[in-house]
Formats: C-alpha cells, sequence, structure tokens
C-alpha cells in the first residue's frame, strides 16, 4: 500500500481516537460533577434560573403536594391490584372489571387534576416569563405523553383478538 | 623525414589541444565523465597520442583522412548545457511530493502541525463532551423532578 495512505488513515485513526477519549472522559466528569441526585428541584433552579426566596416557596409547594399525590398513587395502586385479581380469575371482561376500570380512570383523572393545579401554582410562584414556560413544559411533559400512551393504548385495543 | 616526423608529431599535438579546447569550449562543464561527445573526444585523442611518438606517417592518405575527420565535431543538441545542469540540480534536490496525498502525509508528519492538531482534538472533544455531559445531566435533573411529581401511573 502507499506509505502516505498508510501515513493518511493511521492518523485518521489516531485522531478519531484522541477525539473520541477526549469526549468521553470530559462528557463521563461533567456528569460526575454536576449531578445532584438528592435533589428533586435542582432542575428548577438550574433550568428557570430562581432565585433562593422563590426556590423556599416552590419547595413548599413540592412538599405539601408529594403527600397528596402518594395518596393518590396509592388508591389507585390499590384499584389496580384489585382488577389484576379479578381478571386473573376470568377469561372474560366482567362487570366487575369494567367498574374498576371506571374507578382507576377516575381516580387517574383526579390525580391529573391534581398535578396540573400543582403545576399552576408552582408556576405563579416564579417570575412570569419563566411560570409559563415551565406551565407549558410540564404540559407538553405530563399530558402530552398521556396523550401518546392513550394513543398506543387504543390502537393496541383495536389490535387485540385474544380472550 | 626527421622533420616530417616532427611536424606530424607537431600537428597530432595540435589536435589533441583542440579537441580538448573545444570539448572544453564547447559544453563548459568540467566533469569529462557526463559527457559521451566529449568521452568519444578523448578515446580518439588516447588513440592519437601515442601514434605522434612512434608510428605516423604523414604521407598515409588514410590517416590523413582519418585525423580531418576527428577534427570534426557533431553539434550539440539545443540547450545542452542548460539541460545538463537542470538534471545536475534535480538529481541533487530533495525529493518533491508528487501528489495531494503525498504533501498531506508529509504535513501530517510535522511535530509542529501533529501536535497543534492533537491541541485542537482534544480541545474539540472536551468541548463537546461537556456540552453532551451537560445536556445529559439536564435531562437527568429533569426526570428526577417529574418523576416526584408525576408518577408514571399519570403519564
Amino acid at each position: 500500500m502507499n506509505r502516505s495512505l498508510v501515513i493518511l488513515l493511521g492518523a485518521l485513526a489516531l485522531a478519531a481516537a484522541v477525539f473520541a477519549g477526549s469526549y468521553f472522559t470530559a462528557q463521563r466528569a461533567t456528569v460526575m460533577c454536576c449531578t445532584k441526585p438528592a435533589d428533586d428541584l435542582s432542575w428548577l433552579r438550574d433550568e428557570f434560573h430562581l432565585s433562593d426566596t422563590e426556590m423556599t416557596r416552590i419547595r413548599e409547594l413540592h412538599e405539601g403536594y408529594l403527600p397528596q399525590c402518594a395518596e393518590m398513587c396509592a388508591k389507585i395502586a390499590a384499584k389496580k391490584n384489585e382488577l389484576e385479581s379479578i381478571l386473573g380469575g376470568s377469561t372474560n371482561l366482567t362487570a366487575e372489571a369494567q367498574s374498576k376500570l371506571n374507578e382507576i380512570a377516575e381516580l387517574r383523572a383526579q390525580c391529573q387534576a391534581q398535578m396540573l393545579q400543582h403545576f399552576v401554582t408552582v408556576s405563579q410562584a416564579m417570575p412570569p416569563e419563566q411560570g409559563r414556560r415551565y406551565l407549558a413544559e410540564m404540559q407538553q411533559l405530563t399530558l402530552g405523553t398521556n396523550e401518546l400512551m392513550e394513543q398506543s393504548m387504543s390502537g393496541d385495543t383495536g389490535h387485540e383478538p385474544h380472550h | 623525414m626527421r622533420l616530417a616526423n616532427d611536424h606530424a608529431g607537431l600537428r597530432v599535438g595540435c589536435i589533441y589541444e583542440i579537441t580538448a579546447s573545444r570539448a572544453k569550449s564547447s559544453t563548459g562543464l568540467s566533469r569529462p565523465g557526463k559527457n559521451t561527445k566529449l568521452r568519444a573526444a578523448d578515446k580518439v585523442s588516447a588513440v592519437l597520442e601515442p601514434m605522434k611518438k612512434e608510428d605516423i606517417n604523414p604521407a598515409d592518405e588514410k590517416l590523413g583522412t582519418l585525423l580531418r575527420e576527428s577534427r570534426t565535431f557533431p553539434a550539440l543538441p539545443p540547450r545542452f548545457q542548460q539541460n545538463v545542469w537542470r538534471r545536475i540540480e534535480d538529481a541533487e534536490a530533495p525529493a518533491k511530493s508528487e501528489s495531494w496525498l503525498d504533501a498531506l502525509s508529509a504535513l501530517i508528519l510535522r511535530p509542529r502541525f501533529a501536535l497543534a492538531a492533537a491541541a485542537a482534538l482534544v480541545l474539540a472533544g472536551s468541548l463537546f463532551g461537556a456540552l453532551e455531559g451537560r445536556q445529559a445531566v439536564r435531562h437527568d435533573a429533569q426526570m428526577n423532578y417529574l418523576a416526584s411529581v408525576a408518577p408514571h401511573a399519570l403519564r
């Protein structure tokens, strides 16, 4: 093979190795130094440039909301367990199972409403512009994902011939 | 007879001198081995030199003809001298790169270029890596917050 071509290919390989090494080292170092696993609200502070006063208020709202959310989640989980036990013993969708599904849906709707109300309250504790951005992003992250899930679920229901 | 011999020796000596001087003046070279025509002239002179001492007969018509022929030199090709010097310079000059690939490989092998390229690659890699790491940290923090306020059952 041509000597110049060998030199060029070797240099390219070396350059790729140097670049990749620097890239992964820097990425790893950044992740290790900047991750704050203990605080769930660190993202809010960094993303929306919140002051200590605003963060204190938002932390109070957050800690007041978490028990309500946990309570709703526990209710949903209990209803899901009941539904599974009903579905586990039968091969048909009984009226009791349909009733449980409705209860779960109602609980989910209540929980979602509670969650959206929390987002609104938190957004009001932020500067107006940041609040609007926060609300839009949280709605997109929660309801947008929910819509996708519902669409996929509706697609699955349409193609579920097994009984 | 002695005079004739001396005269013949004188003529041959003149021919030899003329041959040498013409060879020098026509080429302008100080390296006689480089030119085949000069070598031919030298051979003729070398053949004639012993003859001037012993075996020259001025009456010999054939010898006279040969001597007359030996005086003639074929004309050198045009720009002969310049071409010789050019070939000498080309032979003594360092080897030049023949293609862009050779030029590029020669550039890569320069220590200064290699160091600069390595530094640029490390810098660019670190910069992109840090940006990507920052994005990953931001995404993880966002997911942490989202998991705390919006459990998967609601999303």
